[in-house]
């Protein structure tokens, strides 16, 4: 009799699946996974160390790259933090424009998620479908702060500036007749806010396509459902967070149960799972989307209705307006040292969380007084997903290998850091 | 329980038991409360006039400066309430109205004063929407710029002249908005330590002119380092750009410098980054100078050394080095040379006269510490012109002096020294010795102790007023102290004026002290680097010759260490022959000039002060080690230890095996150990006084922006007025006498050589005598620093 | 009965039928497509793209070396020399931006006091050599030369928000 031996498998770091550069030894017997064991730190570029070494305002551009596909997610547990620390009240309007772009993050990311997910288990017009979607909602990125992905828009005590009270519109030309720009431009013609309103009204339909294309289809259950079930007490013992724990049926929200900016205004519902399986954690996914679209629809009725500051008008915080640093001898003095020196953060620590669309992510921020933290900790709800994959992947075939990781909703800009 | 002088008051709910009378701000200083200032400075007198420092004192109808309200007993201060902030704001807020906007184009943006109080206790918008002043701004020198419309009237800089510098240059005209910060009528400031208003300016109103616009505060890399330029010893920090000196702050030290920096310390690092300098090493081969490689190089001096004590003796070997040195280089020199028995090697350069060199106290030292010549109640300076040659000496006896101590001089000009002087004698250097001995005569000092020359002047001396007036002053004092000055040491009679000048101090019961050439004089005597003792004053088998002997009897090689030979000897001339006449000439040092080009046939770069580490010994006999700082680009310069140390390995000497400065320390500590800073001596040997001849006797002090290589390529040193004084000073009764009254160019005759200078009539300058300022360009082609000369109209 | 539908939805391929006459649907309906680079989408005035140096309509450089961008710049993308220039103003010798370093983040704007360093709508360049990537000033300023009209009318339109 030869001796059999379990197959070790390399799977990625430059597998198309792999969602960026995950690598797993998977130790396989036959087809059925043994061990999957996740190894890390491929995309490390020390976002917490190099944090240390900057004023606070600094480290928001790299926030943005922790998760680059929800941005203003991680900007805004950043920013928490450090409003936390220094006890500062962000004005209404602000806070609305911070909890509309959360949700608008939201969907960003699941749109992104429903994409590659689609993409990698099988179905590939879905791809195509949410890239339209987020066009628009890039668009809306790129309105308010002049960055498609990296937007660097949240700032302690506020958002860098206000709305737009225009859109940008397409231009006719050599290759585009007038009739076509006109078309292309009857939703830009008001503000941003009644382009996105726009939107929201046409985003539930899109959803129905997504489900029309997947819910119901049997490749996609045979692929999706009782994949990776991980039990409500699982969940919770590993510290998963957002759709991977509510996916097992907990009702564990932030927005809900740690309320925070105007959440506590606007009304939504928390979607569960009851399976704990890819397919729940799939349902759950889509229904957060139709959420999040009631939320902005509320965010953009508010924020039509209120007109006002963005942000702290405490100058000693947030540099003054570029017209009165350049007439008043105050506020060059303020712009000049908050662009150089930065504010400084009383001695504490702060920690501060919010629900990003992966989960709970959140900063937790030791000051020594200085103008730069003393050390910052980044907890990636990634990360605790990611520690669950040997179990959550065991007895499945290897093709589950990339149901799980698309349902995990992995990125690893934020797991390594 | 508190006695009578203490007293208990309350800031900030904190409960203090604090000295009665000390003033508010100084207690909250000294228990890290903020208050913040702009006219208020440790070191200066109270103004109270920014009125930056309101705070609430219970009780006062208003709330009161913390800087002018003496501590009172039960006395409750509040800094941070509703009142004393609201005063806080109100404060700023009007110091503000007419600043200009000009933080993105002032030197001073992100470490200025107005900035960080602004944001610490300032409103953040402003109301004010009238004009602004706008105030002229007036050049003050190649050192200082400024902007006056940024001046917040603070008068830190007019305190500063009038109380640290003794000079009044910079003072306020006009009242309220149209006050002025000016020098009156436009002319450079001729402060020596006028840098230091730099430093004291809170806003951008005065910022240092050689580093305007170069770079930000927050850029700058920061090294401690030690001042190089007098035996002082001065704490700086260098501050460096991308590894250039960008400039030079003084590091607080209430033992040395306090918190001030002479000019000479702070802007001679411009010189670092001069055209001269030499960056890879040279060797002249038939006539023609090419750059080598450092072995190349190292071998040829080797071989030339080998080949100099084949064929004549390590006799023929002649080391200069000079008193810029540090105490590793030097050491190491002194090794190299006694290993290979030459004992010609002496720092020296600008002595005359060596004849009691033998009993010399083993290190010269100040006497007593820079602290304590501020308690001093009389002074006595012979030949010496402290405020410039040692600035931070002059604002401590400046200090001595408004406490009431007398300062008396004798000199060869009765120099300003910025302070009021008691007694000033002015003498050239020959009557010099005369007048000291009519002050030991008024002392009634035992003749027998002296020596036969100076019995017999001691015997002829006259005393009249002056002399029994600096007898008096130094007998009532409790603590009086004579000092040999720089131009002391430089005189012909050197040993003279120490035998009387002790003979004084003993008298008197003074203390008697040294103020020596360059930064490490007292580290070369302690190390050796003197023909005639070895280490730590020790006996060696056989003296060699002293700096002059070696260039009045020309050697057949020459090791010159990190000197101009024309501008740092006593005598150029001579100098510059004898090198010339020698055989084999090798330079180490950090630039080339023309006349090195001329006669010398190796040349080594060596990293200058700022770029080496190492350490000073300083005139109190603290030993002071520093760090390199920065480096200069496409330089292959080496530290001159590390050279002297290949020297020794080709040599085979054994216990050259260094690999940083921080050992041969290391080794310096364990061979000498301990050393006494003591200054007693018995001097006997004397030269003999010349006859007295109806003569112009030169002397020269060596002008204070030339005194190293480095200060002299500083180029905003040099273009100040002080650098610039070349003329010939006499005054008015040797111009009467010569027919010079009218003359403002005259021919010098000195020795064989005869040069134009520019005449200057000045009442201060002693009969018979001529003065010159030394090792500027116009002096080394004149010949010693003191000698008869003759002059003519031109 | 419910499982009976299901059958027959299950045998007729039903849910797979729904999801085909969705894909055919958009199959014949107009194409969003949009045809780079002929054709470009809407940029918003706040867009951040290439660096520029601007100039004042006099032709002067408005930089002044303040140096604000180079210390707020969180990459330590930029690099400035400065001097006093011969008629005694503050001015560059030498600004280099580093766009490998770079992160786009728009700070060098917003901390200019002066709107000289901006950030232009202008994305589409290339390096063909290794240090390229480096911006110099006469670069920078010959980009603020060139979009200088679109530059100023996007400052405009932005300024009530700034």
């Amino acid at each position: 009799m030869p001796e059999l031996r379990n197959l070790t498998l390399n799977f990625g770091p430059q597998h198309p699946a792999a969602h960026g550069v995950l690598r797993l030894i998977l130790e396989m017997e036959g087809e059925v996974i043994k061990r999957a064991d996740p190894h890390i730190g491929l995309l490390h570029r020390a976002t917490e160390k190099l944090a240390e070494s900057k004023p606070y305002n600094q480290s928001i551009g790299y926030m943005d790259r922790l998760d680059y596909v929800s941005m203003m997610c991680n900007e805004h547990g950043y920013v928490l933090a450090i409003e936390k620390l220094l006890s500062v009240e962000v004005p209404e309007r602000g806070q609305y424009i911070r909890v509309m772009f959360d949700e608008i993050t939201r969907i960003l990311n699941h749109l992104l998620w429903i994409a590659a997910h689609g993409l990698d288990v099988g179905a590939m017009t879905i791809f195509l479908y949410a890239f339209r979607e987020r066009e628009d909602l890039m668009d809306c990125y790129e309105a308010v702060s002049g960055a498609r992905l990296h937007a660097t828009y949240y700032r302690p005590g506020g958002v860098a500036r206000d709305l737009p009270d225009t859109m940008p519109q397409y231009e006719a030309g050599k290759f585009r007749s007038d009739k076509d720009a006109n078309r292309l431009n009857e939703n830009r013609q008001g503000s941003l806010l009644d382009f996105l309103e726009d939107f929201t009204q046409k985003f539930p339909k899109y959803v129905d396509e997504y489900e029309t294309l997947l819910t119901d289809n049997r490749i996609w259950k045979q692929r999706l459902v009782d994949v990776g079930i991980v039990s409500p007490e699982r969940a919770l013992q590993m510290g998963f967070t957002g759709p991977m724990l509510r996916g097992s049926g907990i009702e564990w929200d932030l927005r809900k149960k740690q309320t925070y900016e105007v959440y506590d205004k606007v009304e939504f519902d928390i979607p569960i799972g009851t399976n704990g399986d890819s397919y729940d954690r799939y349902l759950v996914r889509m229904a957060e989307m139709r959420e999040s679209n009631k939320i902005i629809i509320q965010c953009i009725d508010w924020l039509r209705k209120n007109p006002g500051p963005v942000h702290t008008e405490d100058h000693k915080l947030f540099p003054p307006s570029r017209e009165s640093m350049k007439g008043d001898m105050e506020s060059l003095i303020h712009h000049f040292k908050l662009f150089t020196e930065g504010f400084c953060l009383p001695e504490g620590e702060a920690y501060a969380a919010i629900e990003h669309p992966k989960g709970e992510f959140g900063c937790y921020i030791i000051s020594d007084g200085a103008n730069k933290p003393y050390r910052l900790k980044i907890r990636a709800p990634g990360f605790a997903h990611l520690a669950g994959m040997n179990e959550m992947s065991k007895g499945h075939m290897l093709s589950d290998i990339v149901t799980i990781i698309g349902s995990q909703d992995i990125v690893f800009g934020e797991i390594d850091r | 329980m508190s006695d009578a002088s203490t007293v208990t008051i309350e800031i900030d709910g904190k409960t203090l038991e604090v000295k009665a009378g000390v003033m508010l701000i100084d207690i909250a200083d000294d228990a890290n409360i903020d208050i913040p200032r702009f006219c208020y400075h440790r070191h200066l007198t109270i103004a109270a006039n920014c009125r930056m420092c309101l705070v609430d004192v219970e009780n006062a109808p208003k709330p009161l400066p913390a800087c002018a309200t003496p501590v009172m007993d039960g006395m409750k201060v509040h800094t941070k309430s509703a009142r004393a902030i609201a005063a806080q704001k109100a404060t700023m807020e009007f110091l503000l109205i007419n600043h200009p906007l000009d933080c993105p184009i002032c030197d001073q943006g992100g470490e200025c004063e107005l900035q960080d109080v602004a944001m610490a206790y300032g409103g953040d918008v402003s109301r004010y929407t009238e004009g602004k002043r706008v105030v002229k701004d007036k050049d003050i020198g190649p050192l200082i710029s400024t902007d006056l419309t940024r001046c917040i009237h603070c008068t830190r800089c007019i305190r500063f002249g009038e109380e640290i510098a003794g000079l009044r240059e910079l003072g306020a005209t006009g009242r309220g908005e149209n006050m002025q910060i000016g020098t009156y009528i436009e002319h450079a400031v001729s402060s020596e330590l006028s840098g230091n208003v730099i430093d004291l300016c809170p806003v951008g109103a005065l910022t240092a002119k050689p580093s305007r616009y170069s770079a930000r505060a927050w850029e700058l890399n920061q090294y401690p380092s030690i001042a190089a330029h007098d035996c002082i010893g001065s704490h700086l920090s260098v501050h460096t750009f991308r590894s250039d000196t960008n400039r030079i702050v003084p590091i607080e030290n209430s033992e040395i410098n306090e918190c001030w920096l002479s000019d000479r310390d702070r802007f001679s690092y411009k010189g670092l980054t001069s055209r001269d300098r030499l960056l890879k090493p040279m060797i002249k081969m038939d006539g023609q100078w090419r750059e080598t490689d450092w072995q190349t190089a190292l071998e040829k001096t080797f071989a030339a050394m080998q080949d100099t004590i084949r064929n004549y003796g390590a006799d023929q070997i002649g080391v200069l080095a000079s008193p810029n040195s540090t105490l590793e280089e030097l050491y190491l020199l002194k090794k190299l040379t006694s290993n290979i028995d030459c004992f010609n090697f002496d720092h020296r350069l600008r002595q005359l006269d060596f004849s009691h060199q033998d009993q010399a106290p083993m290190i010269p030292t100040l006497g007593s510490s820079i602290t304590d010549l501020e308690s001093l109640d009389s002074v006595l300076l012979i030949g010496s012109n402290i405020s410039k040659e040692q600035p931070m000496l002059g604002i401590r006896l400046r200090k001595a002096q408004k406490k009431g101590a007398k300062i008396c001089q004798i000199n060869h000009r009765v120099y300003d020294l910025r302070m009021p002087c008691e007694v000033g004698i002015a003498a050239h250097y020959r009557n010099l010795v005369l007048e000291l001995a009519a002050v030991a005569k008024a002392l009634n000092i035992d003749s027998s102790l002296l020596p036969h020359a100076a019995n017999t002047l001691f015997v002829q001396a006259q005393i009249l007023e002056k002399h029994s007036q600096i007898a008096e002053i130094l007998k009532n004092g409790e603590k009086s102290h004579v000092i040999l000055g720089n131009q002391a040491i430089s005189s012909p009679y050197y040993s003279l004026v120490e035998i009387f000048a002790r003979a004084i101090a003993t008298s008197c019961n003074c203390l008697f002290g040294y103020l020596t050439d360059g930064a490490n004089a007292t580290g070369a005597w302690l190390t050796g680097a003197i023909p005639h003792r070895d280490y730590n004053g020790a006996s060696q088998k056989t003296a060699g010759l002293n700096a002059q002997s070696m260039l009045e009897q020309p050697r057949n090689l020459y090791l010159l260490h990190n000197i101009e030979i024309d501008y740092d000897c006593a005598d150029p001339v001579t100098a510059l022959s004898a090198v010339a006449s020698s055989d084999f000439v090798v330079c180490m040092t950090p630039y080339v000039s023309s006349d090195m080009q001329n006669y010398a046939d190796i040349l080594l770069p060596i990293s200058p002060y700022l770029e080496t580490s190492g350490t000073f010994i300083n005139i109190e006999g603290r030993v002071q080690t520093f760090a390199g700082a920065s480096k200069l680009k496409n330089s292959e310069a080496r530290p001159a230890w590390k050279i002297i140390r290949v020297l020794g390995n080709y040599f085979d000497i054994d216990g050259f095996e260094f690999n940083s400065s921080k050992e041969i320390l290391e080794e310096i500590e364990r061979t000498i150990g301990e050393f006494k800073g003591d200054n007693t001596a018995t001097i006997t040997e004397a030269t003999a006084l010349a006859d007295k001849e109806d003569v112009i006797y030169r002397c020269s002090e060596v002008n204070m922006y030339h005194s190293d290589s480095i200060v002299r390529r500083s180029e905003p040193l040099q273009n100040t007025p002080e650098a610039k004084e070349d003329r010939i000073h006499i005054n008015a009764d040797l111009a009467k006498k010569l027919n010079l009254e009218r003359a403002t160019q005259v021919l010098v005759k000195h020795g064989n050589k005869t040069i134009a200078m520019h005449l200057a009539i000045d009442d201060t300058v002693a009969n018979d005598c001529a003065w010159t300022s030394f090792a500027t360009a116009t002096s080394k082609k004149l010949g010693p620093m003191y000698g008869v000369i003759e002059l003519e109209a031109d | 009965m419910a499982s009976i539908a299901h059958w027959i939805k299950s045998f007729t391929l039903w849910e797979l039928l729904k999801g085909m006459r969705l894909t055919g649907r958009y199959l014949f309906s107009r194409k969003i497509t949009v045809q780079y680079p002929e054709e470009k989408t809407p940029m918003s005035p706040r867009f951040r793209g290439l660096h520029a140096l601007r100039r004042y309509k006099n032709g002067e450089e408005r930089c002044i070396a303040c140096k604000l961008c180079e210390a707020v710049c969180p990459a330590l993308a930029i690099t400035i020399d400065s001097e006093q220039r011969e008629d005694g103003t503050r001015r560059t010798t030498r600004y280099d931006i580093d766009l490998f370093k770079c992160i786009f983040c728009g700070f060098c704007e917003e901390a200019c006091p002066v709107d000289s360093i901006v950030e232009t709508r202008h994305f589409e360049y290339h390096f063909e050599n290794q240090g390229d990537q480096i911006m110099t000033k006469s670069d920078l300023l010959k980009i603020g030369d060139r979009f200088e009209d679109q530059i100023a009318a996007d400052r405009k339109a932005d300024a009530p928000y700034r």
